[in-house]
C-alpha cells in the first residue's frame, strides 16, 4: 500500500516518458496518490499499509516501508502538495514531459524518503528528489537560471555529503540500516560515548540544515524559489525541506541526543537567525519574492521545537508540534508560491512597487492571497497557529519559573518576536499588491480561473480543516 | 448551555454562509443582521446563567487546548454590550452602506468580528483569548481596509494590525509565564495554581506575577490602544463608520480591560494589590487618559475627536483596573459602550446626511435640520461628560471614588480629564450642532431615515439609564447607581461646569479654531516621532543594514568566497598545467636533479 | 689516459646542453638534434663505464650492447620523428612549437 503510493508517481512519470500525456497523466497519478495517502492515514495502525524487499544482504539494505504518526503526517501533505503542484502549474509549450515528469519525481523521492524505515533508502529517495529539482530550475527557471541552478547544486549536494558521512558513521555504529533498530542499538546501555555522539550531531546538523536553510546556509533558497517554476517551488518549499527537520526528528534526536544537546546553545542562536535576521531581510525585499526569505524564517520555528526536545527530553509537545507546523507550514507556503504565480502570470511582474490595487480585477485571487498570506503569519483558525503556539508552549513545557529563564524559553520569547516581524512584510505585500487604487497594470488583469482555483482551494480547505480542528491531525500522531 | 455554542458558531455560520454561498446576493446584510439579532435575544436569555463546557481543541497526550465556554455574570453581562450594540449597529449599517458596491463583504466582516468577539468574551482560557483575539485583530483589519482602494485605508489597516501584533508579541510571552507559573491555562484553575505557587516561592512570587501581569497587559496596551500603542485607533476612523461605533468605540477596544480584569478575577484580585504591575497599569491608563483628552481638544475631524475621546476613556478604565478597582472599570465599560456607540453611530449619520463631510468647521447649525439625530448625539454627549444622573455620571464617579482612596496624584489628572472631556465635547457641539452652516454640504443635510435614527434612539434611552442597570452589567461594583452629595459630587460638577462653559464661551459663533496649539495639534509629535523615527530606523534601516550584510557577508564573503576560492586554486592549478611540453621536460629535469640530489647528498 | 670523471664530465655537459636545448628551443628540428645529443651523452656514459668497469681483465660489454642498441632504436626514431616534423611542416607551415597549439585547452 505504501509502496503503491511512493510508486504510482514514478509509473506515472515512466509513462509519461513512454508518451502518455503528461498532464493529465500527473494529474490523475497525484489524484489518484492523494486517496491513496488519505485511505492509508485512516488504515494507519494497519499493518497491511507495511512492505518490504531485501535488496542487497551484506550490508542489509531491505526497500521497506512502513509509516507512524509522523510520517504519515508527511506522506499525507506530500500527497496534497502533489496534487495542488500539477493542477497549477503551467508547462511551457513543448516541454510538458519535462515539466510534469520532474514534478512526479519530486514528489515520489519525498513520499519515499518519509515512508521508508531504510537509512539507506531515506537518503537515496532525497537526492531522487534533488535531481529534477536542479534541472526544472537550471532548464525552466526564471532570471539566471544556470547561475541559481548551479548554486542550489552545490550547496544542496555539499549539505548532502555531509550529512552522507554522519549517517554512514551512524550506520556502522549501529550495525544496521533499519532505522527503528539502529535507534534500539544506539539508546540504553549502547548510547555513543559522548566525543562521537558530538561530532555525529554536528555533522547531522549541518547536513540537515543545509537542507532546511538554516542560517547561515540558508542563502540558496531565496534565489531557487525565486526561479525555480511554480510547481517546484511549491514541492520543494512545502514538502522536500521538511525531509532536513524529519531526519532531525527521526535520526539525530533519537540517536545522538547527547551530541545534540551539546549544540544546543549554538542551535538556538542560528535559529534566532532564522528568524530575527532572516526575517529583517525579508521586511527590506522588495519583490514578492520574499516568499522564499518567508519560509526560510519560518524553519525557525520548527527547529525551536526541536531545540526544546533536545533541551528537555521528556518533552511531549515538542515533537507534535514540530510535525503540526512543518504540516501547516507546507500546505500554506505551496499555496503561497501557487499563488504567486498567479500573480504574475496576470500582471507580468511580481515587483511590489509596480503592483497596486489587485483586489478590484481579481478579487478571487486577492481573497485567496489573503487567506495563504494570514495563515503563513500565524492567525488563528488556519492551521500555521495551531503549531506556532504549540511550538511556543512546547518552548516552555516543564519550565520552572524559580530558575530563571532558560536558553530554550529566552530563545522562545525573542522568536516570538519574529511574530511580528512577519505580519510587518505580509501585510505589507498585500497592501501594495492588492489595496490602494488600480493601475493600469492591475486594472485589466484577469481574475483567477475555476481551473486556477481548484488547487488553491483544495490547499484553503486543508488550512482551514486543521486550523479550525488541530485534533484532526494531532489524532495521526497518538 | 447549548444555547451558548449557539451563540458563539452562529456568526461563524453565518459569516460562512455569506462568504461561499451567498456572496454578493441581497440577502447577505439581512441574513448577518438577523444573526446578530438572534445572538441578541440568546445573551438575553443567558444573563443570570452560570456554567462551563467545552472540548478539547488540540490534544496530545495529557495536555490539550480547549475551545470552552464559560458563562458568569462578568460574561454574559459583556455579551449583552456585544449583542446589544452589535445588534443595532447591524441594523443602523443596513441604511448606512446600503450603496455601497462591496455590502455584502462588509457585513460578512461584521458577522465574523461578532463572531470572534463572543469568543474573547465566553472564552474559558487564556489560549481561546489569545485565538479570538487575534481573530477580532483581523476582522478589524477587514473593516478598517473596506474602502481598501483609499491608500489611507489600506495603511490605517495595516497599522491596526501591526500595533495589535506589537502587544501580542508581549500577551504571548505573558501567557507562557503564566502557564509555568500556575500550571494552567484555563481561569478556572490559575487561582489554584498560583497559590500553590505562592506558598512555594513566596520570596520570588510578586516579581514573577508582575512580569507575567505586564507581558500580559501589553496585550491590553495594544487591543485597548493605550500609550504607546494608541496610535493605531485614531487612524482606525478610516473604517465605515458603523465600524468605527461597534469595533473602535464600544466592544474590541474594550476587549483589552475585559481581558485584564477576567485576569484579576480569575486569579484573586488581593493578589493585585500593591503589585508594581497594578501601578504601571495604572499609570499608564491615567497618562492615556490625560493624553488623548489633550489631543482631542484641538482636532477638528468630527470621528477623530471621538477616536481620542475614546482613547481618553479607556485610560479611565485601564487606570481602574490598575486601581484594583476593576470592577469599576467594567462598569464604566459597560456605560461606555452604549453612549460611545451612540456618539459615533450619530456621528455617522451627520457625515451620512453631509455627504461624507466630517470636517466640524464645514458643519454648523445640524441641529435645526436633523434634530433627531442631534438630540440623541446631545444626550450621548450629556453620557459622556458626565451629566449628574446619566450613566456616565454614575460610572465616572465609581472610578474617580477608586483614584481618591488609592492615590492623590492620580486623582488629579482623572480629575483634569474630567475637564477636559466636556470641553472638547462642548467644542464639538457648538461648533458642529448649533450656529449656523458653514457650507453646502451641511446646508443640505436632511434627516435620516428611520433604519438609522431607531438604533440612535434606542442607544440614547440606553445611554441615560445604563446607570441603573448594574443588575446586567458585567461587573457590579459595590455602590453602582447610588448617589451622595459629597465632595467628590461638587468636584465632578465643578469640573463639568468649567469645561463646558469655558468652550461654550471661546467657540460660540466662531468659523474657525480661535486656538491653536501645535504641541497637541500634532499629537505631541508621537505619530511623527513613530513614522519618522522609529519606523524607518528600527524597521527599515535594521531590515536593509541586514539585508546588507546577507548579501556581503554570507552571499558575498561566505558563499562567494568559497566560489571564488574553488576558482582561484584553479587559476593556479591552470598555470602550471600550461599544456606546453617544454615546461613539462623542464619540471622533470628540475625534478630528476632534485632527486638525485636529495638521494645522493642526503 | 684520461680518467672515468672526466668522460663522466664531458657526457654530464653534454646532457645538460641538450636538456637545455630541448627546453629552451622552439624549432622543433633543434629540440630533435638536442634530444639526439642528450641520447649521446648517455652513450658516452655507458661506454665510459663498460671501458672501466673490467670483468676478468675485459671491458663489461654489456654496457657497448646497450649502446648499440640506444643508436639502432634513436635511428628509427629519427626515421620517424623527422617524417613527422616534414608532415606537421607540410600541415601547417611551421615548425615553432609555440605555433602548434592546436590541442591547446
Amino acid at each position: 500500500m505504501l509502496a503503491l503510493i511512493v510508486f504510482l508517481p514514478l509509473i506515472a512519470f515512466i509513462a509519461i516518458l513512454l508518451g502518455a500525456p503528461a498532464r493529465k497523466t500527473a494529474i490523475y497519478s497525484a489524484g489518484a496518490n492523494l486517496v491513496l495517502g488519505i485511505y492509508a492515514a485512516v488504515m494507519r495502525d494497519c499493518s497491511c499499509l507495511d512492505f518490504s524487499v531485501q535488496v542487497l544482504s551484506k550490508p542489509e539494505i531491505n526497500l521497506a516501508f512502513s509509516t507512524d504518526g509522523m510520517s504519515m503526517v508527511l506522506v499525507l501533505l506530500s500527497v496534497i502538495v502533489t496534487l495542488a503542484a500539477v493542477l497549477s502549474g503551467k508547462a511551457p509549450a513543448g516541454r510538458e514531459t519535462l515539466y510534469y515528469g520532474s514534478s512526479l519525481l519530486i514528489s515520489a523521492g519525498a513520499l519515499g524518503a518519509f515512508a521508508t524505515t531504510d537509512l539507506f533508502f531515506f537518503y537515496a529517495f532525497h537526492e531522487l528528489a534533488l535531481i529534477p529539482t536542479f534541472l526544472m530550475i537550471g532548464i525552466l527557471g526564471r532570471g539566471e537560471r544556470k547561475a541559481i541552478a548551479w548554486k542550489i547544486t552545490i550547496y544542496l549536494g555539499l549539505g548532502s555529503i555531509i550529512l552522507l558521512v554522519g549517517l554512514v558513521w551512524l550506520a556502522n555504529l549501529a550495525g544496521t540500516m533499519h532505522i527503528p533498530s539502529m535507534v534500539e542499538n544506539l539508546s540504553g546501555e549502547n548510547a555513543l560515548d559522548s566525543g562521537t555522539q558530538k561530532s555525529i550531531a554536528a555533522l547531522l546538523i549541518v547536513g540537515f540544515g543545509t537542507l532546511v536553510s538554516l542560517f547561515p546556509f540558508h542563502s540558496w533558497a531565496a534565489p531557487a524559489y525565486a526561479s525555480a517554476p511554480a510547481p517546484v517551488a511549491m514541492l520543494h518549499a512545502g514538502v522536500l525541506k521538511k525531509f532536513g527537520l524529519y531526519g532531525l526528528l527521526r535520526i539525530a534526536v533519537p540517536m545522538v541526543p547527547e551530541g545534540m544537546q551539546v549544540w544546543l546553545t549554538p542551535v538556538l542562536v542560528l535559529l534566532l537567525a532564522n528568524i530575527l535576521w532572516v526575517g529583517y531581510v525579508t521586511v527590506s525585499q522588495r519583490r514578492l519574492d520574499l516568499l522564499g526569505n518567508s519560509s526560510v524564517m519560518h524553519m525557525g520555528y520548527i527547529f525551536l521545537a526541536i531545540a526544546a526536545l533536545v533541551a528537555f527530553p521528556e518533552n511531549t509537545l515538542a515533537k507534535p508540534a514540530a510535525i503540526l507546523l512543518m504540516f501547516a507550514h507546507g500546505i500554506s507556503i505551496a499555496l503561497l508560491f501557487g499563488l504567486a504565480d498567479s500573480i504574475e502570470r496576470k500582471t507580468g511582474t511580481l515587483d511590489l512597487e509596480e503592483l497596486g490595487g489587485l483586489a478590484k480585477a481579481a478579487p478571487k485571487l486577492a481573497f485567496l492571497f489573503g487567506i495563504a498570506g494570514m495563515a503563513s503569519i500565524g492567525l488563528p483558525g488556519l492551521a500555521n497557529f495551531a503549531g506556532e503556539v504549540l511550538v511556543f508552549l512546547s518552548a516552555f513545557q516543564g519550565y520552572d519559573p524559580t530558575q530563571g529563564l532558560g536558553s530554550v524559553q529566552i530563545a522562545c520569547i525573542i522568536s516570538i518576536w519574529g511574530v511580528v516581524i512577519s505580519a510587518v512584510y505580509m501585510l505589507r505585500a498585500y497592501r501594495n499588491i492588492f489595496q490602494g487604487p488600480a493601475i493600469p497594470r492591475t486594472e485589466s488583469a484577469e481574475d483567477l480561473t475555476f481551473m486556477d482555483r481548484i488547487p488553491a482551494v483544495l490547499l484553503t480547505v486543508v488550512l482551514f480543516a486543521v486550523g479550525l480542528y488541530p485534533n484532526l491531525l494531532l489524532n495521526l500522531l497518538r | 448551555m447549548n444555547s451558548a455554542w449557539i451563540l458563539l458558531f452562529l456568526p461563524l455560520v453565518v459569516a460562512a454562509a455569506n462568504q461561499l454561498v451567498l456572496r454578493k446576493h441581497s440577502l447577505v446584510p439581512y441574513l448577518s443582521t438577523a444573526s446578530a439579532a438572534a445572538s441578541l435575544v440568546i445573551s438575553i436569555l443567558l444573563l443570570g446563567k452560570e456554567g462551563n463546557a467545552g472540548f478539547d481543541w488540540a490534544s496530545i497526550g495529557d495536555f490539550s487546548l480547549r475551545i470552552g465556554i464559560q458563562l458568569d455574570g462578568l460574561s454574559t453581562g459583556m455579551m449583552l454590550v456585544v449583542t446589544g450594540i452589535g445588534t443595532l449597529v447591524h441594523v443602523f449599517s443596513l441604511a448606512y452602506m446600503k450603496d455601497d458596491e462591496a455590502c455584502s463583504r462588509y457585513f460578512t466582516g461584521l458577522s465574523l468580528f461578532m463572531f470572534s468577539m463572543t469568543g474573547i468574551v465566553l472564552a474559558d482560557n487564556f489560549i481561546m483569548t489569545f485565538i479570538f483575539w487575534e481573530l477580532v485583530g483581523v476582522s478589524s483589519y477587514l473593516l478598517i481596509g473596506h474602502w481598501y482602494q483609499k491608500p489611507s485605508a489600506g495603511d490605517a489597516a495595516k497599522k491596526a494590525f501591526l500595533c495589535n501584533r506589537v502587544g501580542d508579541f508581549g500577551f504571548m510571552v505573558g501567557i507562557l509565564l503564566l502557564w509555568s507559573l500556575t500550571g494552567s491555562l484555563a481561569f478556572e484553575d490559575m487561582r489554584e495554581g498560583m497559590i500553590r505557587f505562592q506558598d512555594a516561592n513566596p520570596a520570588l512570587f510578586t516579581g514573577l506575577l508582575s512580569t507575567a501581569v505586564l507581558c500580559i497587559f501589553c496585550g491590553a496596551v495594544g487591543k485597548s490602544a493605550q500609550l504607546p500603542l494608541h496610535v493605531w485607533l485614531p487612524d482606525a476612523m478610516e473604517g465605515p463608520t458603523p465600524v468605527s461605533a461597534l469595533i473602535h468605540a464600544a466592544t474590541m477596544v474594550a476587549a483589552g480591560v475585559y481581558m485584564l480584569f477576567r485576569l484579576q478575577v480569575s486569579l484573586g484580585a488581593e493578589l493585585f494589590e500593591g503589585l508594581f504591575a497594578s501601578h504601571v497599569i495604572a499609570w499608564i491608563g491615567a497618562t492615556t487618559s490625560l493624553a488623548a483628552a489633550l489631543m482631542a481638544t484641538q482636532q477638528s475631524d468630527i470621528k477623530k475627536i471621538l477616536a481620542y475621546s475614546t482613547l481618553s476613556q479607556l485610560g479611565y478604565m485601564v487606570m481602574a483596573v490598575g486601581l484594583v478597582h476593576g470592577e469599576a472599570g467594567m462598569f464604566h465599560l459597560f456605560t461606555h459602550a452604549w453612549f460611545k456607540a451612540l456618539l459615533f453611530l450619530g456621528s455617522g449619520a451627520i457625515i451620512y446626511a453631509c455627504h461624507h463631510e466630517q470636517d466640524i468647521w464645514k458643519m454648523g447649525g445640524l441641529l435645526k435640520k436633523m434634530p433627531i439625530t442631534a438630540i440623541t448625539f446631545l444626550i450621548g454627549t450629556a453620557a459622556l461628560i458626565a451629566v449628574p444622573f446619566t450613566s456616565g455620571f454614575f460610572s465616572k464617579e465609581l472610578i474617580l471614588h477608586a483614584a481618591k482612596e488609592s492615590n492623590m496624584t492620580l486623582f488629579i489628572i482623572a480629575a483634569a480629564v474630567a475637564v477636559l472631556t466636556p470641553f472638547y465635547m462642548t467644542r464639538l457641539v457648538v461648533i458642529a450642532l448649533l450656529g449656523k452652516s458653514r457650507s453646502d454640504h451641511s446646508d443640505h443635510a436632511k434627516e435620516v431615515g428611520p433604519l438609522m435614527w431607531v438604533p440612535l434612539a434606542l442607544l440614547a434611552v440606553l445611554a441615560v439609564i445604563a446607570g441603573w442597570l448594574s443588575g446586567i452589567a458585567p461587573a457590579q461594583p459595590a455602590h453602582a447607581g447610588e448617589f451622595h452629595l459629597n465632595a467628590l459630587f461638587f468636584i465632578s460638577l465643578g469640573a463639568l461646569l468649567i469645561g463646558s462653559s469655558v468652550a461654550f464661551i471661546l467657540y460660540r459663533g466662531k468659523d474657525r479654531d480661535p486656538v491653536c496649539i501645535a504641541l497637541l495639534r500634532e499629537l505631541f509629535y508621537v505619530d511623527r516621532f513613530y513614522d519618522n523615527f522609529l519606523v524607518p530606523v528600527f524597521q527599515n534601516t535594521v531590515a536593509a543594514i541586514l539585508h546588507f550584510f546577507d548579501e556581503l557577508i554570507i552571499n558575498g564573503l561566505l558563499v562567494g568566497g568559497l566560489s571564488r576560492g574553488a576558482a582561484s586554486i584553479g587559476q593556479v592549478c591552470r598555470a602550471i598545467q600550461s599544456g606546453k611540453l617544454q615546461y613539462y621536460a623542464f619540471a622533470v629535469g628540475l625534478g630528476v636533479i632534485l632527486v638525485v640530489y636529495f638521494t645522493v647528498f642526503y | 689516459m684520461a680518467s672515468l670523471n672526466e668522460y663522466l664530465l664531458v657526457s654530464g655537459l653534454l646532457f645538460a646542453i641538450g636538456l637545455a636545448g630541448v627546453v629552451l628551443r622552439r624549432n622543433i628540428i633543434i629540440i630533435f638534434m638536442c634530444l639526439e645529443l642528450m641520447l649521446s651523452a648517455a652513450n658516452l656514459t655507458l661506454i665510459a663505464f663498460s671501458r672501466f668497469h673490467t670483468v676478468n681483465g675485459l671491458p663489461d660489454y654489456n654496457g657497448q650492447m646497450m649502446v648499440f642498441f640506444v643508436i639502432a632504436v634513436a635511428a628509427a626514431e629519427v626515421a620517424v620523428g623527422l617524417a613527422i616534423i616534414v608532415a606537421l611542416y607540410r600541415a601547417r607551415q611551421s615548425v615553432q612549437t609555440d605555433q602548434l597549439t592546436a590541442l591547446k585547452g
